[in-house]
């Protein structure tokens, strides 16, 4: 009997091999660029479209999802093929894949400038863009599950099993935090509204991060790390049972994100524990990874690319443990909204992501050019400059994050906020921003060097694009006697099964959904609590395309720092309206949850116009297209109809009349604004933003007794 | 607060899928050698020859 | 590459030995043996040279080679190998001791290229086994063996099963039930923690619905997970023996139970988050007490041992019979190096049998036409025919395996200290149950119930249940980090109660075949003819030895010949006198140069002393260790062979307690004896002779230089190396049961105060919720910490 030769597909690995390195640059461009931003905000060169609130999305989606994912399939596209000895299921998948993922981040690319956005953090894509990810998704699934099924080698490594749940859970995770209610091609409203809402996308945020970003890079740590080193893993059963560990307990760990939210108590708490118990898997596998080149750390000494994972993994380690403390209350209190965050997932994503993908890049491209990298020198030079870019970020960062928080919590013996002015501690933190920029720029400048050297390597070498390989076919056993520990009568069952489950777990998803579409919700409401007037949600809507929610928050947390500098602290009962929820998760600018009647209208005008003018040395940057721009009313109706659709109590028929109603408040604010001799036309987009910056929190103000 | 129902759904159903899937590797032997298949994925390949001293 | 050739010049190119006396070469790579350049030649043949780039010289020396296969002809032999076999396809699975590195993966999964008839061949690295399916219509097993023996890698071939099937079955199921209690220990805590963390009085409609998911999550740990305790709880009750299992068969019944109740009553969020942690808790002590070793082997007996065929000779026709088949009256033709299979008649050749491994003498025996040979000698020269008089199982040394001690199952040898506590405990437990019950009973029934459960529940004994299996684990991982490898946790105990030794002489304390034997004085050649002509005549071990040693001198003719046993050799040759014995016998007066560890045979020819030969055993490196347990220990020598030791091991042993010329079965029968005596004996031995002692004795311990190696079925398996740390052994188990005793009083102070609390009838889940695991991790942590320190103390680790 002749063992079948078969080609591995090293073509779609070296194109998504190729994705990977510019939508990294891209993504990191942007996030430098938005960096810069942050003490010199005249470099959104003035234009709406490069924007902080629009672009700031841009950076996350593209580097989560067009950096990372890439480097994700290519790292599976070339391990998958040798671990299970046999060709991808189809070509023509791969190719859709490939090419309907780059559509999906180009579409990104295009609709976030444009303010086209969910304001979902991480899933901002707006619901036509989540419809084409589902079909992706599902297509790689197909591709991926009958590859293994035509396996020519009967164990599955512990990496594919990585990929499985990757693919399953983040199937899953995606539909549930993209249900939403379309208005329009571009525009749509998530189903579930305030507290709900936000668990929904925390529940969706944190298991993207532990799903996307952290299971299919170990399974690749698995399968590459041992590749470069020549030697296998440390304990293969220890990547089992961490595999296991690690699948069973992620799920639960979301709710940490929303403490001191109006999330029940007990809720939060179980995030906390369950975050905790995750620093045992997670360290599992570092320390899996690491143990492996024990005995081997001269070969650290001079393979470059083992360097990278060394980094990587460490980051990882440090990452995976900050991350369990940082949901504990009493640090969360002083981490939360600040920068601390930002170095959290920095150090996540330039260590572990960044240098595990760089690392594998350095390793794979060579092969499948069947030639030695271009420049070790460079290689190394990389490694160095990237270090030190992680550094010159964290560090500062970390820095402007106690910094920050501390200030903000700092109380005079009279009992007083030291620092009043939320201006004074971002003014504080301005070196660090600056600092941060440098390491952006190190870490950036790492990645170009490391392009070149790809490059030159590629030229000099010749892309093997179908390499050829050859083994056993994996023999039927279904005629073997059975209790023999071969018999696989059911081989080709599970996966198919595990394929059904994950449809029934979509059909239960929307049996389930259907009492909460129509919201029976147990959220205490709060009587003097109304729906937004027509003009407020437009004006809310342009708080979303503008991502206003990147930097300032509607969370006031219950401690007494929070009540004394923005006041009475939020109430779940005052969400009930939000589709979607607007709680924002950093606080670059102060929280507005009770901006509603602080200033008067003209100060609003005037700060928006130019921030400067009102509060000097603000880093926000001017919004005076608003002025320009005219509010487009054509929505109204719809806008409305969708609301009262998600159970917003607007009298029925509302919609017709609602422009009016619009029309008579924005008057109102342009005759206000008027007599403060500006002259603005009530038609503008201004005015609805002023009108719902002047709403936000006021229900509560208007009687503090309904409070509970 | 309607949506946990439907959250721990959710969960308790992914959970179930892989504890299936653990079934489904333990009752077909994919844990009956844990060493052999880490040095396995080794073999696979020509060895470089800087590899062997 | 290249240079690496140079470096290497003298060692072999395949297995690395030094190439001393013979160099083969084969395109400028050298070789130490003809059987590694074939192999060699073989690989490159076919390409598959890379396994020499994997790693330095993976090969196995193949010196001793010319094993014969033949048998696998048979069918009938074929059909008892092969797991699987139809029409086309056979399955095999073998036991390959040379399996060492990842070119052995690599080259054994490759077998196709060398025969196209193999479909695959997959290792088993830890257990070196490799699994083979073939087309049976191409190629025979014989072929596969045949060519498994050329590329080096030649099967370990016995009647008795050496494979080890794989974990399927009892040990999956466990790890199955693990899963399952994981998996509900993990979702019932999420739902519980909202009960302890306290839910606002708008969120009742949780309470009751986490209540519910808790119940059902809590039905396939009682259902599934948990069966084997109330199943075993139920068997003991049955047989009226109180075992650990009836308390916490007990607890997690009531348990689910209270949880139950609680939940529909809509009274209580009931015990969910505890009775799935128990299970889950008890399931991974009892999942880490099952430690397996993959390459070793303790229940080995004479068949692993015996071939699995002979060549019997029908009409001049031989033809390969299984061992189970021979039949007295049989021909049967036994070759260099095999072992006679059973009691037998020499009919023809000159037989040299090494009885080594069945007496324990090292220097090998001839025989003549017509004497009886027993079974387990091996044949060393010429191939000799021999007629069977025995079947294989009724020959002396297989018949040992008709004793009742191996009817016997190990296992309920002693009573181990939690099986004894447990009683106790399981008593007191249900008196303060029923106790607290009547006692609140007058009162309010409720809280009897409540009462009675609670202390039910508190008091489950989980963490006593644990204590023993992380304590011996523990200990067993350290010991077989010395080489030292026990079968299960028991034994570290039963070690510990040990009172008594006894000790097999050859391959035990001394190195079979390690014999040196010196001249001293000088001889002329013609006394030297004389001595070899005397010493011709005996067949005393030591003629025999000074025999070879004269190997060589041509036979004179002797006129009389006397042989006082004990004592020597007085013979008339060639008209001289001759006296070969002890220093006593051959020349009268004072006894000079005495020198321990060696006997002498001294000469006198014509009444002149000529001097002596000195033979000396040589004896294991930290033998000096059996000497420092005599004081604690009484130590007893068996030997199968004769006494001319017993001065130099007077050294070790006290000279009343050392018994030579002793049958495997009189070894046996005195270990018994012993134990009659109320000794807790252990016995140390070696071959097939002690294997009867092995097994009757309280604690049975082969000794072997190579793990892979041959070793009779045993509790634990120690390497020779290892032999100087057996005081160190002792301690350490001694230490292990102490710290099971004071992790027990851990367990019973949590006991203690979980009952003070339990007895009122008023328990929070809570307080269960955190007390079971509480303990359950102190103890885990303590035992794991305590025995660790104790090892290093002993300096084991």
């Amino acid at each position: 009997m002749q063992p079948e030769k078969f080609y591995y597909d090293n073509k779609i690995v070296r194109n998504f091999g190729i994705a990977t390195v510019i939508w990294g640059i891209t993504g990191m461009l942007v996030g430098l660029i938005i960096a810069i931003q942050l003490y010199r905000p005249e470099m959104n060169m003035g234009n709406q479209y490069t924007t902080f609130g629009r672009i700031r999305p841009l950076h996350t989606n593209a580097v989560i999802f067009a950096f990372v994912g890439n480097a994700i399939f290519m790292g599976i596209y070339y391990s998958l093929q040798r671990l299970m000895k046999a060709r991808m299921f189809s070509d023509t998948l791969s190719k859709l894949h490939f090419w309907g993922w780059q559509l999906i981040i180009v579409s990104a690319v295009v609709t976030l400038p444009l303010g086209i956005t969910t304001s979902h953090e991480y899933a901002e894509l707006e619901w036509p863009i989540d419809i084409l990810i589902t079909i992706v998704w599902v297509i790689f699934g197909i591709n991926m599950f009958g590859t293994i099924i035509k396996r020519r080698e009967r164990h599955i490594y512990v990496a594919v099993w990585f990929y499985i749940a990757t693919f399953v859970t983040v199937a899953v995770l995606h539909i549930v935090n993209s249900i939403e209610l379309p208005i329009s091609f571009t525009k749509s409203y998530m189903v579930f509204a305030g507290v709900q809402d936000a668990l929904v996308q925390w529940w969706y945020g944190h298991n993207a991060v532990a799903f996307f970003l952290t299971t299919p890079y170990l399974g690749m740590m698995y399968y590459f790390l041992p590749k470069m080193a020549n030697r296998p893993i440390y304990s293969y059963k220890l990547s089992i049972l961490h595999f296991w560990a690690l699948i069973f307990i992620y799920i639960w760990a979301g709710p940490h994100h929303l403490l001191y939210s109006t999330l029940p108590g007990w809720a939060q708490s179980l995030g906390v524990v369950f975050s905790i118990m995750l620093i045992a898997p997670s360290w599992g596998g570092m320390i899996n990874g690491l143990l492996t080149l024990r005995g081997a750390w001269d070969k650290v000494r001079d393979d470059v690319t083992l360097k990278f994972m060394v980094v990587g993994l460490t980051a990882y380690g440090m990452a995976t443990f900050e991350g369990p403390m940082l949901s504990l209350k009493q640090v969360n209190a002083i981490g939360h909204f600040t920068d601390w965050i930002i170095a959290h997932v920095h150090v996540g994503a330039l260590g572990w992501n960044g240098f595990l993908t760089f690392a594998i890049l350095y390793w794979l491209i060579p092969r499948i050019y069947k030639t030695e990298l271009y420049s070790k020198k460079l290689a190394s030079f990389h490694f160095w400059i990237g270090t030190l870019g992680i550094l010159f970020y964290a560090i500062p960062m970390y820095w402007s994050g106690f910094t920050q928080g501390l200030m903000w919590k700092e109380f005079t013996p009279e009992g007083m906020l030291k620092y009043p002015n939320f201006l004074e501690t971002t003014m504080r933190i301005i070196p660090m921003y600056v600092m941060r920029s440098i390491g952006g720029t190190l870490y950036l400048t790492g990645v170009f060097v490391m392009a070149y050297n790809l490059y030159k390597t590629a030229v000099q070498g010749k892309l093997v694009a179908d390499e050829a390989a050859e083994a056993m076919p994996l023999e039927r056993l279904d005629q073997h006697a059975a209790g023999e520990r071969w018999h696989r009568r059911l081989e080709r069952k599970p996966i198919l099964f595990l394929v059904a489950s994950l449809i029934v777990i979509l059909i239960g998803t929307f049996v389930e959904l259907m009492p909460t579409l129509t919201i029976s919700s147990n959220v205490p409401t709060i009587a003097s609590v109304k729906p937004y007037s027509p003009l407020e949600l437009q004006g809310r809507d342009i708080y979303i395309r503008e991502g206003c929610v990147n930097c300032h928050s509607q969370q006031i947390r219950p401690f007494r720092s929070e009540t004394e500098r923005y006041g009475e602290y939020s109430k779940a009962g005052e969400f009930v309206y939000d589709h979607p929820f607007l709680w924002g998760s950093k606080r670059t600018g102060p929280d507005l949850q009770r901006e509603g009647g602080k200033y008067g209208n003209s100060w609003h005008y005037n700060h928006l116009m130019d921030p400067r003018l009102m509060s000097p040395g603000s880093i926000m940057p001017n919004y005076d297209w608003l002025i320009r721009q005219k509010l487009d009313t054509s929505t109204t109706g719809a806008k409305i109809r969708a609301m009262q659709k998600l159970g917003v109590p607007y009298p029925a028929g509302y919609d017709k009349k609602a422009n009016r109603d619009l029309d008579i408040q924005a008057k109102g604010i342009a005759d206000n604004l008027a007599m403060d001799h500006i002259k603005v036309k009530s038609n503008k987009e201004i005015i609805a933003v002023i009108a719902y910056l002047q709403r936000l929190g006021t229900d509560i103000k208007a009687n503090k007794t309904a409070n509970n | 607060m309607s949506i946990i129902y439907f959250l721990i759904g959710c969960s308790v159903l992914l959970a179930l899928i892989f504890l299936a899937a653990f079934f489904w590797a333990q009752r077909h032997g994919q844990h009956d050698d844990l060493y052999t298949p880490s040095v396995r994925i080794l073999l696979d390949e020509e060895p470089e020859s800087e590899q062997k001293k | 590459m290249k240079q690496g050739e140079i470096k290497e010049q003298t060692r072999c190119y395949h297995c690395g030995n030094d190439c001393i006396d013979e160099r083969v070469e084969l395109d400028e790579k050298v070789f130490c043996c003809n059987g590694c350049r074939e192999v060699y030649a073989v690989l490159s043949a076919t390409g598959l040279c890379n396994y020499y780039s994997f790693n330095d010289h993976p090969g196995v020396s193949r010196e001793k080679t010319g094993k014969r296969f033949d048998y696998l002809r048979e069918s009938s032999i074929v059909k008892d190998l092969v797991d699987y076999s139809d029409d086309q396809s056979t399955i095999v699975t073998f036991y390959i001791p040379n399996i060492h590195c990842s070119s052995c993966i690599w080259l054994l999964e490759q077998l196709n290229k060398l025969n196209p008839a193999i479909y695959y061949s997959r290792i088993d690295f830890l257990r070196k086994q490799i699994v083979i399916r073939f087309d049976n219509r191409q190629a025979s097993l014989y072929d596969v063996v045949v060519l498994l023996d050329h590329v080096g890698y030649e099967p370990l071939i016995s009647l008795q099963d050496v494979i080890k099937k794989q974990t399927t079955g009892r040990k999956d199921k466990l790890v199955r039930k693990i899963a399952v209690a994981g998996f509900c220990f993990g979702n019932v805590m999420l739902l519980s923690f909202p009960e302890y963390f306290g839910l606002s009085g708008q969120e009742e409609a949780f309470k009751t619905f986490f209540g519910w998911l808790n119940l059902a999550f809590c039905l396939p740990v009682v259902l599934y997970s948990a069966t084997d305790y109330f199943r075993s709880a139920w068997t003991n009750l049955k047989n009226k023996v109180l075992n650990i299992d009836l308390p916490l068969a007990l607890g997690i019944a009531v348990l689910f139970g209270r949880t139950a109740v609680e939940v529909i009553a809509h009274i209580g969020p009931g015990f969910a988050d505890t009775c799935c942690g128990l299970v889950f808790f008890l399931l991974v002590g009892k999942f880490v007490q099952r430690k397996t070793y993959y390459h070793l082997s303790f229940e080995r007996d004479y068949r692993s041992f015996f071939p699995v065929a002979v060549q019997v000779m029908e009409e001049h026709m031989e033809r390969s019979v299984p061992l189970s088949d021979i039949r007295v009256g049989q021909r049967i033709l036994i070759r260099n190096n095999e072992i006679i299979p059973a009691d037998s008649i020499l009919l023809k050749g000159d037989a040299k049998i090494d009885f080594s491994f069945v007496t324990g003498e090292s220097v090998p025996v001839s025989k003549v036409l017509g004497e009886v040979v027993y079974a387990g000698g091996r044949q060393t020269g010429e191939a000799i025919e021999l007629e069977v008089m025995k079947p294989v199982s009724q020959s002396y040394l297989t018949s040992l395996w008709n004793n009742e001690a191996f009817a016997r199952t190990q296992d309920n040898r002693m009573q181990t200290f939690s099986g004894t506590v447990s009683k106790y405990f399981t008593i007191v437990l249900l008196a303060i149950a029923f106790g607290s019950f009547f006692f609140w009973l007058p009162f309010d029934f409720h809280r009897a119930l409540s009462a009675f459960t609670a202390v039910l529940i508190i008091a489950c004994p989980c963490a006593l249940a644990l204590s023993t299996p992380f304590t011996m684990s523990a200990a067993l991982s350290i010991l077989d980090k010395n080489l030292f490898y026990l079968k299960n946790t028991d034994v570290v105990e039963q070690m510990a109660r040990i009172d008594t030794i006894v000790l097999d002489k050859t391959g035990t304390i001394t190195i079979a075949g390690g014999n040196t034997i010196a001249l001293s004085g000088n001889l002329s050649a013609y006394e030297k003819r004389l001595v070899y002509s005397a010493c011709g005549n005996s067949a005393h071990p030591l003629s025999r030895l000074i025999c070879q040693y004269l190997e060589g001198a041509r036979k004179l003719n002797t006129t009389a010949y006397f042989e006082l046993p004990g004592r020597g050799i007085t013979a008339e040759i060639d008209g001289n006198s001759v006296n070969v014995g002890n220093e006593r016998f051959v020349k009268p007066g004072p006894q000079v140069n005495k020198n321990a560890g060696s006997t002498e045979v001294h000469m006198a020819i014509n009444d002149k002393y000529l001097g002596y030969f000195s033979i000396s055993q040589r004896y294991r490196p930290g033998i000096g260790a059996v000497k420092d347990l005599s004081p604690n220990y009484n130590t007893f020598l068996l030997s199968g062979d004769h006494g001319h030791e017993r001065a130099a091991l007077s050294e070790i042993f006290d000279p009343d307690f050392m018994f030579f010329e002793k049958s495997p079965q009189d070894k046996l029968d005195f270990v018994k004896k012993l134990q009659s005596l109320g000794r807790k004996v252990m016995m140390i031995g070696d071959g097939l002779n002690d294997a009867g002692a092995l097994k009757q004795s309280d604690l049975g311990i082969a000794i072997t230089d190579d793990v892979n190696n041959f070793s009779p079925g045993s509790d634990a398996i120690l390497d020779g190396r290892s032999l100087s740390k057996l005081p160190v052994f002792f301690k350490f188990s001694r230490d292990a049961v102490r710290v099971i005793y004071s992790s027990f009083l851990i367990s019973l102070t949590y006991n203690m105060l979980g009952l003070s609390y339990a007895v009122s009838g008023r328990l929070s889940p809570l307080v269960a919720a955190i007390l079971m695991p509480l303990s359950t991790v102190t103890i885990i942590s303590f035992t794991s910490i305590a025995i660790r320190l104790a090892a290093k103390r002993r300096s084991l680790l």
